[in-house]
């Protein structure tokens, strides 16, 4: 491919693309990111290009495949464009037809449209479906037009303009105050504001910069960032393009989690493809503007998300953090002022710069502004990635985008901002969703993992399996984190199992107070969080076990025993059959019964039963 | 000639040295900030957390390391507030809950304050205080010792957990080890771990008044800086 030297080169290869596509009729639209790989998307992309070379079709009708949508449970899906018509969960085994009848015949195949679970109606387009109406996909949205490995895709709509706007007409000064005024806030956790970092890095002095790019995405659940670097890498590129022009950076790096091949394989790619034409290097685009990025790989440390971690595992040491009494923006990366943002916050600098600071600040709340993606799971009918303007309320992401309970046990809970993040009752579902808020009510927006939790599970056990988690990806480094959080899951273990009081409560509480003010790094600062707002909010739970010994769920093993209930068991020994612990005896159509030695509580009888007759106490 | 700043610690102001820390700082006038990690002329990691003071600005107040807190011009710092003294004690407790069989780490405990162990003790016998690890790597630039691990998991260790060559078998790790001499009283055995508790006369721990160094024996049994000097 040619390099451009000037920034209307660019336009001009715009145009060319547009001219060079007007003659798709239509488009066969396969998303194929990691979670549809998993769903076997890569099968169905198969079938569905034998087919087409089987039957042959008209030379202006396009495969294109792009990275996820967001609707991981629904895939494989297939879109068509145009029509906006969408198939779910496909298979191979459906691409004689769809090639035959609705890419040949313009027919829809009722089958493989989606079903709404709530209301049972069946919707033809994407549109239609009540997972997407509900949303605002600012970010999302592009993953549709753009194969991730087509850097001419990107251009196409639109691409890089940003960068030739900033280029062109936009100072670095003015870039920072324009990030500044749209009240953008980073997306990695902290919600720190963008603007006042890029302005404190912009002013320090020093003839090299670094702009770093998070995507060690550690959360348990959350998968947001990789979706985007993965659907998308020139966004993020030209992000942080942006970014370097205006604080005056050369050098950026994009700090990716191993265990993210398919994220790590297309950022490379996207970084070559730039390079090639001239939009990476030495003087972008015949500016006075050089710029590269690196793609590092990270060893999938939770903690290496942590600003000083990852940028002493990006210098080649071990990932554990250092005191931050200056702050990375004045001595990161080798000791020069660095700006670190998250995938997310990277992504939206484009379409600040192309729309202005005004059209991003009129989304949201007062104090949290634009949209924010959350990965939606758990107890929920549709899980997925949900883009939503800030000060949604967490009803209508619950309820109307997830669309409420699934198995029949009412939601009583969620879960936002992963391990450091907190639950929230019911009753604060009406809370709207921004990182004040949130913080208020003893939660965190985090990173965008909301974990949806119904009457079957135990807030106890929530707390204890966090602190587990946290336990094993603290650095170790100092002791509050390492000793101290160690000691709190402990406690809840204790409680978890029968053995905790109410002066173990005390202790927590306590504990949790030192660990949260004398860590050293934000791990073991926001540790505590899931125990104290479970505390707070699920107390009862708490005392529950201390006191009564009793595990309302009925999940915490220790406190709860399985019983046959007599009046409902016929005796069929469907249970008897399947206990792999041989703890279940009785005689054909007489009422069985569990040996409590032998009974590990596994709960497959349950699971079993045809007739409701064991029950949990 | 040597530039200062001045800053108030515990309120009354304090001169030091451009770039030292807040510890450093104390220390040299006679306010004890107790500490663990901290070993002069090394790196300070801000690891134990037990220098923690409170850096006081504008009216709000952040918990700190002093050993890792460069003096600044105006600086307000409290070591002896309230809050300090709750937050340390836990500190120390969770450390003398590891690791009861040093006399260092119990000196700490009784210096912090500590009246009750609410945990089980573990009686581990390290506390990954990192002395030997930088005292090895920096000053005889040997790099014979590491950390390996992660978590609960972490730990000193050789290169591969063999000596190697290049150890030069001086033996400053264990000399700067908090865990190389016992409490008073011996060795305890497992299961009968306890609060030593025998220097509580000595210890600088009435909450009326400042925490002024007395240079008292507590420090001896982990090179506290003022032992040192
Ligand atoms: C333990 C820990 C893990 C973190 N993990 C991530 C992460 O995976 N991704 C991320 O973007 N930020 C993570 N952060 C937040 C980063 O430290 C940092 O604040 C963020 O990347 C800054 O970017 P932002 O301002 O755009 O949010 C983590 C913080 C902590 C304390
Ligand atoms: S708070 Fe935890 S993760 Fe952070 S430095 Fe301390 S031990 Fe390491
Ligand atoms: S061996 Fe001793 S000096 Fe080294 S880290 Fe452990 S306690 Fe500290
Ligand atoms: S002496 Fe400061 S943290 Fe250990």
């Amino acid at each position: 491919m040619r390099k451009f030297n000037h920034s209307s080169d660019l336009e001009g290869f715009r145009q060319e693309l547009l001219e060079e596509r007007k003659d798709i009729t239509s488009t066969i639209i396969i998303p194929n990111g990691t979670c549809c790989q998993a769903a076997n998307s890569l099968a169905v992309i198969k079938a569905i290009l034998q087919e087409i070379a089987r039957q042959g079709v008209d030379k202006n009708v396009q495969v294109h495949l792009t990275g996820c949508h967001g609707f991981c449970e629904q895939e494989p899906m297939i879109l068509f464009e145009p029509g906006n018509i969408i198939y779910c969960r496909v298979t191979p085994e459906d691409a004689r037809e769809i090639v035959g009848r609705t890419v040949k015949g313009s027919e829809v195949i009722e089958r493989l449209l989606y079903t709404d679970p709530v209301s049972g109606k069946t919707a033809r387009t994407e549109a239609e479906i009540p997972f997407y109406q509900a949303q605002d996909r600012q970010l999302l949205q592009h993953n549709k037009w753009v194969d991730p490995r087509s850097i001419k895709d990107y251009i196409a709509i639109g691409g890089y303009r940003a960068l030739v706007k900033t280029l062109d007409s936009i100072s670095p000064k003015t870039v920072v105050e324009e990030v500044r005024s749209s009240g953008l806030r980073g997306r990695g956790g902290g919600g720190f504001s963008t603007g006042r970092k890029w302005a404190e890095a912009r002013s320090a002095p020093s003839d090299e910069k670094y702009v770093i790019c998070n995507a060690d995405e550690g959360d348990p659940g959350a998968y947001m960032d990789r979706c985007l670097l993965e659907s998308n890498p020139h966004l993020i590129i030209e992000g942080m393009m942006i970014g370097a022009w205006a604080v005056g950076a050369q050098k950026g790096y994009i700090y990716v989690r191993n265990e993210y091949p398919l994220a790590v394989q297309h950022a490379r790619l996207a970084v070559k493809q730039a390079r090639d034409i001239g939009l990476l290097g030495e003087n972008i685009l015949g500016s006075s503007f050089s710029f590269d990025v690196e793609v590092a790989r990270g060893g999938g440390a939770f903690v290496c998300g942590e600003s000083t971690a990852l940028m002493t595992s990006l210098e080649g040491k071990v990932g554990e953090p250092r005191p931050k009494d200056i702050h990375t923006v004045k001595e990161g990366l080798w000791n020069r002022p660095s700006v670190l943002n998250n995938v997310e916050t990277w992504a939206n600098i484009p379409s600040i710069i192309m729309n202005g600071s005004g059209w991003f600040a009129s989304k949201g709340t007062k104090g949290s502004k634009g949209t924010k993606i959350f990965a939606l799971t758990g107890q929920v009918k549709n899980t997925g990635l949900v883009e939503i303007s800030m000060g949604t309320t967490l009803h209508d992401i619950v309820f109307n985008i997830g669309g409420g309970q699934k198995n029949g046990k009412a939601i009583k809970a969620v879960q936002t901002g992963g391990p450091s993040g907190g639950c929230l009752p019911l009753s604060k579902f009406d809370l709207p969703v921004d990182f004040d808020s949130l913080y208020e009510a003893g939660s965190m927006m985090g990173s965008g993992g909301m974990v949806v939790m119904d009457e079957g599970t135990c807030m106890v056990d929530v707390a204890k399996y966090f602190l587990k988690f946290l336990q094993d990806e603290s650095c170790g480094k100092c002791v509050p984190c390492r000793i101290g959080v160690d000691r709190m899951l402990e406690i809840v273990t204790d409680i978890t199992e029968g053995r905790g009081t109410r002066e173990q409560i005390t202790l927590l509480e306590e504990l949790s107070e030192t660990v949260a003010e004398t860590s050293l790094c934000g791990l073991g600062k926001t540790a505590p969080n899931p125990v104290l707002s479970t505390m707070r909010y699920f107390a009862d739970e708490y005392f529950a076990h201390v006191d009564e010994k009793r595990c309302p769920a009925g999940v915490c093993k220790a406190l709860i025993s399985y019983d046959i209930l007599d009046e409902k068991c016929n005796g069929c020994g469907v249970c008897l059959r399947a206990c792999p612990h041989g703890a279940i005896k009785g005689e054909k159509k007489k009422v069985h019964a569990i040996e409590p030695q032998l009974c590990l509580k596994c709960g497959i009888c349950i699971t079993e039963c045809k007739f409701d007759a064991i029950a949990v106490g | 000639m040597i530039q200062t700043v001045t800053l108030t610690i515990d309120g009354v102001p304090v001169k030091a040295a451009k770039g030292a820390s807040v510890l450093d700082a104390a220390l040299e006038v006679g306010i004890c900030i107790p500490h663990l990690c901290h070993v002069p002329f090394l790196q300070d990691t801000g690891a134990c957390r037990i220098c923690i003071v409170e850096n006081v600005k504008n009216g709000s107040s952040r918990v700190t390391t002093s050993c890792t807190l460069t003096v600044q011009e105006g600086m307000n710092i409290q070591t002896n507030s309230e809050k300090i003294r709750k937050l340390r004690r836990n500190l120390a407790e969770l450390l003398v809950a590891q690791a009861p069989n040093s006399k260092a780490i119990q000196d700490i405990a009784v210096r912090c304050g500590v009246k009750e162990v609410r945990y089980p003790f573990r009686n581990e016998n390290c506390v990954q205080c990192g002395r030997c690890v930088r005292y090895c790597t920096e000053m005889w630039k040997a790099n014979a010792l590491g950390f390996v691990g992660r978590g609960k998991n972490r730990r000193v260790e050789f290169p591969f957990a063999t000596r190697p060559d290049f150890c030069k078998n001086c033996g400053s790790c264990t000399l700067y080890c908090p865990m190389s001499i016992t409490p008073c009283g011996g060795p305890m055995k497992r299961g009968e771990e306890h609060l030593c508790g025998k220097c509580e006369s000595q210890a600088v721990t009435a909450p009326n008044i400042i925490g002024a160094c007395t240079r008292c024996e507590l420090g001896k049994g982990f090179s506290c800086t003022r032992h040192m000097l």
